[in-house]
């Protein structure tokens, strides 16, 4: 054969036979790192992956991806204190997302619209029955998910209705009955056997429930209240605060006072301090142990009120003393005139635990004719017996069970939590997958994966936007029913949910794509099993790692290549 | 029969919503700005061009005998010849009546010093033709000598820093003023870092019948020391640095700039390569070389009107904005 010298022939050819992969040392790969949303959701939502869907404007993918974790948007976007939105790194940059507003729109948009509950299809024949004992949202929220498993719900419940604390003390300026009624009955509808007027304790005992279910999940809230004095005394006809709001949404009366001292640092408190000051009293001072929000205060030492709730307190002319207690009552007679304050924080004893220490020196006295204690709740022990700690709750794992009950599941308030709506949902949710694992002979799986941090992300690839509020019902027009916060229009909630920076995951945005001197990225048709609709073409990719650092939204990591 | 992983990704790759003119497999270095200026600009362009290819990076590295990375008629001209070669092609198919458009491409040296007078004389003879000088600011294909493209300053192995001077003594030629002389219809400089902004100035240029210049502004991590995922990051700050305007001229009147909205000091840019670390030594020399950088893009800032405008989609901070489904802009 006649040989031709190099160059002088050739079969034309295209670079693609060149693998340049070879060169490389470093991986790019799709990450889906937590959202810091979702990461501080105690519900264990992804609201980057439901704001993605609203992105796209599919309201109705974004509230099925929502109800995957917490069937209640319509009353969590109410009054969830939302640690999405402290968490949110846009937070950073100019205002956090406003999640809770856009969850609201999508919970109503479902109530609206009557959307079908995902995922849950009828149990099969013969599926194990699990008991749930309250129907608060701890006890909502276990049936809804044992649902979603293919097993068989039974809630019991001592009042008369479903919905516990939501129905019986959250005042109606902040949750609507009308929303509340209507969510909690699609949830029911979904398959969930309620039975009303059914009392652990008075109706049936533990053990005639456990004999017939396969476990037990127990979400009985706090209904009863610590026991307060001051100084051992305690004036006469004294009601604690949940009482008075109960009563108050039962018949619409509280007590008549002029000055009002409440007692209490919680949600109770500021929600009976801003009944009383609607209702005539002159002035209402809320008396806490713990600090106001701020720099200056451990986020363990806060007051537990909803910020936004905080915010409209004290603009309706609630006086807050914190890091302050009642020493002393002053009495004429049997009637209260007066209170004395003192002073005090959270020290470090000794022995490295954390102790209440009061200073002398620092006492006032505030007139008063009222004193409302709201110092917290714990579980009333009926039909419990030895489950209830001497802290007053019940004791479960971090999946809820029991110790020393295979069959037993707890959670919710009467575990002691945070107590938070959202935190109740994600105790039912994560029971419901430890329950429905046990039943199936498994081990739950649930991975948790890392938190993304600002730092991260590609932030040139963002512009400042202002945030979208929903409009707040002015003082003057504030009553015992009109809703305060008011709803979000479509166009707002388009607006709010784009300046989501999708922390963690594809934000679809075609940087990579766009930017990859190889064209090692690949834009294509369906969608990748990483949820993105890219992907890598190793054989080219050199492992510049310029679109790593070029992703928005830190969905792109480098990672040795494997040998 | 069933797909292997490779079949699927080559029948994945073909289906692209997008046409390719640079293929895969170039022997380009990892992030290099050239070849992603390239890819950007055959991709608008589209296949129903010719290429006129001038020696250097862009060149070599698509080309290694006999693989060819482009997916569209190609010549490999001369270093200094480039816009001679795409004239002729021009006035050949314009002969032949035929509408394909071409495009003339070379780096820094081959269009700010040896292949200057052929493109000059393009566009004196108003050839129909986009010259698109894909500039790295340094002849890198023989290693990293400095051209009349490379700033003033700046390390190239021709003009190292030391006792006599602080790297290049010369300043960066402004090649876009001198284009604009010949009153074409049309010139601009882009970057990189704005890719929407670079092939919408594409799309216009080949738009235009006669002759259109585009200078793309090109990091290359190894000739400018940096690493190449940092090759936008660097792009975007000589941009928003003023160091790098961008800006149209249209009949040798400069039509319209991208704005700054925030101008970030010349030391943010300098600090990521290693071709300025010289002017971060503790001495006099290298404070006084910083400033003069400094002024410099203050000169642009001032000469194109940079600054002034309230924020705007399309400002140094606007552009590059993406949401969901793509660029804003
Ligand atoms: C005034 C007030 C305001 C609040 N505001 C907010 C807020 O804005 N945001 C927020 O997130 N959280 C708020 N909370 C807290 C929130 O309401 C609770 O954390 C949440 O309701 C706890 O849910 P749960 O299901 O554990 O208990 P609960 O809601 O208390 O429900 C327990 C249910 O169990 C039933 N039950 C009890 N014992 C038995 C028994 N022996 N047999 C059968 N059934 C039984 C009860 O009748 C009740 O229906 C507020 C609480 C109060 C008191
Ligand atoms: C007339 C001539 N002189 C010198 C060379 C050697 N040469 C080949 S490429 C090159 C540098 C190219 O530099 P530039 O045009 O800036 O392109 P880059 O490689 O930087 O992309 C040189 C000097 C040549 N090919 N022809
Ligand atoms: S930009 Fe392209 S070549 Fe570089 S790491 Fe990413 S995929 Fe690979
Ligand atoms: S660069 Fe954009 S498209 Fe690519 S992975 Fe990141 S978010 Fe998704």
């Amino acid at each position: 054969m006649k040989q031709l010298t190099r160059g002088a022939w050739g079969e034309p050819g295209s670079s693609l036979a060149c693998h340049t992969g070879s060169w490389r040392d470093l991986r790019p790969g799709h990450e889906h790192a937590a959202a810091p949303c979702h990461a501080a959701c105690p519900a264990g939502e992804d609201p980057q992956y439901w704001l993605a869907a609203v992105q796209e404007g599919d309201h109705r993918r974004a509230w099925e991806r929502l109800v995957a974790a917490n069937p209640l948007p319509a009353i969590t976007g109410r009054v969830c204190p939302h640690p999405c939105e402290q968490r949110c790194n846009r937070g950073h940059y100019d205002t956090a997302i406003g999640i809770h507003g856009i969850e609201r729109f999508l919970g109503d948009a479902a109530l609206a619209a009557g959307w079908d509950y995902p995922g849950i299809v009828g149990p099969p024949a013969g599926a194990p029955r699990v008991a749930v004992v309250g129907a608060g949202p701890a006890g909502i929220s276990v049936a809804y998910h044992l649902l979603r498993h293919g097993l068989v719900p039974v809630v019991f419940e001592a009042a008369p209705e479903a919905g516990g604390l939501l129905r019986s003390a959250i005042p109606m300026t902040r949750l609507p009955r009308a929303v509340l009624d209507a969510e909690l009955e699609r949830v029911l509808a979904c398959g969930i056997g309620l039975h009303t007027r059914q009392a652990l304790g008075r109706d049936f005992s533990l053990d005639e429930l456990r004999a017939e279910h396969a476990a037990l999940f127990l979400a009985p809230g706090c209904a009863r209240s610590r026991p307060w004095d001051v100084q051992g005394v305690i004036p006469a006809g004294t009601r604690d605060g949940l009482d008075l709001l109960k009563s108050w949404i039962d018949v619409g009366e509280v007590p008549a006072a002029r000055r009002v001292v409440v007692h209490g640092g919680g949600n109770t408190a500021m929600d009976i301090a801003r009944v009383m000051k609607r209702h005539g009293a002159e002035e209402v001072h809320l008396v806490t142990a713990s600090g106001l929000p701020g720099p200056q205060t451990a986020p363990d030492d806060v007051l537990n009120i909803v910020p936004r709730e905080l915010e409209e307190g004290l603009e309706e002319g609630i006086v807050i003393h914190p890091h302050a207690t009642l020493s002393r009552v002053l009495l004429r007679g049997a009637r209260i005139v007066g209170v004395e304050l003192v002073a005090l924080r959270k020290l470090e004893r000794a022995d490295g635990r954390r102790a209440r220490v009061a200073f002398e020196g620092t006492e006032r006295i505030l007139q008063a004719d009222l004193v409302i204690p709201c110092i917290g709740e714990q579980v009333d022990p009926a039909g419990l017996g030895a489950l209830v700690q001497r802290s007053g709750f019940l004791r479960v794992d971090a999946r809820g069970g029991v110790a020393g009950a295979c069959d037993l599941y707890a959670g919710g308030d009467a575990c002691g939590n945070i107590g938070t709506v959202a935190a109740a949902v994600g105790d039912g949710r994560r029971a419901a997958n430890a329950i429905a694992a046990r039943l199936a002979g498994a081990e739950p799986s649930e991975r948790p994966r890392t938190e993304i941090g600002i730092e991260r992300l590609n932030l040139n690839y963002f512009e400042p936007r202002p945030a979208r509020r929903a409009a707040v019902l002015p003082v003057a027009e504030r009553d015992d029913l009109c809703e305060i916060e008011g709803s979000l229009d479509a166009a707002a909630v388009a607006d709010e949910a784009g300046r989501c920076f999708a922390c963690g995951n594809c934000l679809a945005c075609d940087n990579c794509w766009v930017l990859c001197p190889d064209a090692a990225v690949l834009k294509i048709a369906d969608t990748a099993s990483d949820g993105s609709r890219y992907v890598f073409d190793y054989d080219y990719c050199k492992g510049c790692g310029l679109c790593a650092s070029e992703c928005p939204s830190g969905f792109i990591a480098m990672r040795p290549e494997p040998e | 029969m069933d797909e292997s992983p490779r079949q699927l990704i080559a029948r994945q790759r073909e289906a692209e919503p997008r046409y390719r003119g640079l293929e895969s497999g170039h022997r380009a270095c990892q992030g290099c700005g050239e070849a992603l200026a390239a890819r950007l600009v055959t991709e608008v362009a589209g296949g129903d061009v010719v290429v006129a290819n001038a020696t250097g990076c862009l060149e070599v590295f698509t080309t290694p005998w006999p693989q060819s990375a482009w997916r569209m008629p190609w010549m490999h001209s001369l270093f200094e010849n480039a816009a001679a070669i795409a004239s002729d092609i021009e006035a050949a198919l314009r002969h032949q009546q035929r509408p394909t458009k071409v495009l003339a491409f070379g780096g820094d040296g081959g269009t700010f010093d040896i292949g200057f007078q052929a493109l000059s004389g393009m566009l004196e003879r108003e050839h129909d033709v986009l010259y698109v000088c894909y500039d790295n600011e340094a002849y890198m294909n023989t290693g990293i000598q400095r051209s009349s493209s490379t700033p003033h300053a700046a390390m190239t192995t021709t003009s190292p820093p030391g006792r006599e001077r602080m790297g290049k003594r010369h300043l960066k030629k402004d090649l876009l003023s001198i284009i604009g002389a010949h009153h074409i219809p049309y010139a601009a400089s882009a970057s990189v870092a704005y890719p929407r902004d670079l092939q919408r100035k594409v799309r216009r240029a080949l738009e235009i019948s006669g002759p259109t210049f585009l200078l793309v502004h090109s990091p290359c991590p190894l000739g400018w020391g940096h690493g190449g995922e940092r090759t936008i990051e660097v792009g975007r700050l000589a941009v928003q640095t003023g160091l790098f305007p961008l800006v149209e001229i249209e009949r040798g009147a400069v039509t319209a700039v991208m704005p700054l909205r925030v101008p970030r000091p010349v030391s943010e840019y300098l600090a990521l390569q290693g071709r300025f670390r010289h002017l971060f030594a503790d001495e006099p020399r290298a404070r006084e070389e910083l400033e003069h950088l400094q002024a410099l893009a203050d000169h642009n800032i001032a000469v194109y009107g940079l600054l002034g405008g309230a924020p705007d989609a399309l400002d140094a901070d606007g552009a590059d904005t993406v949401r969901r489904g793509g660029a804003v802009a």
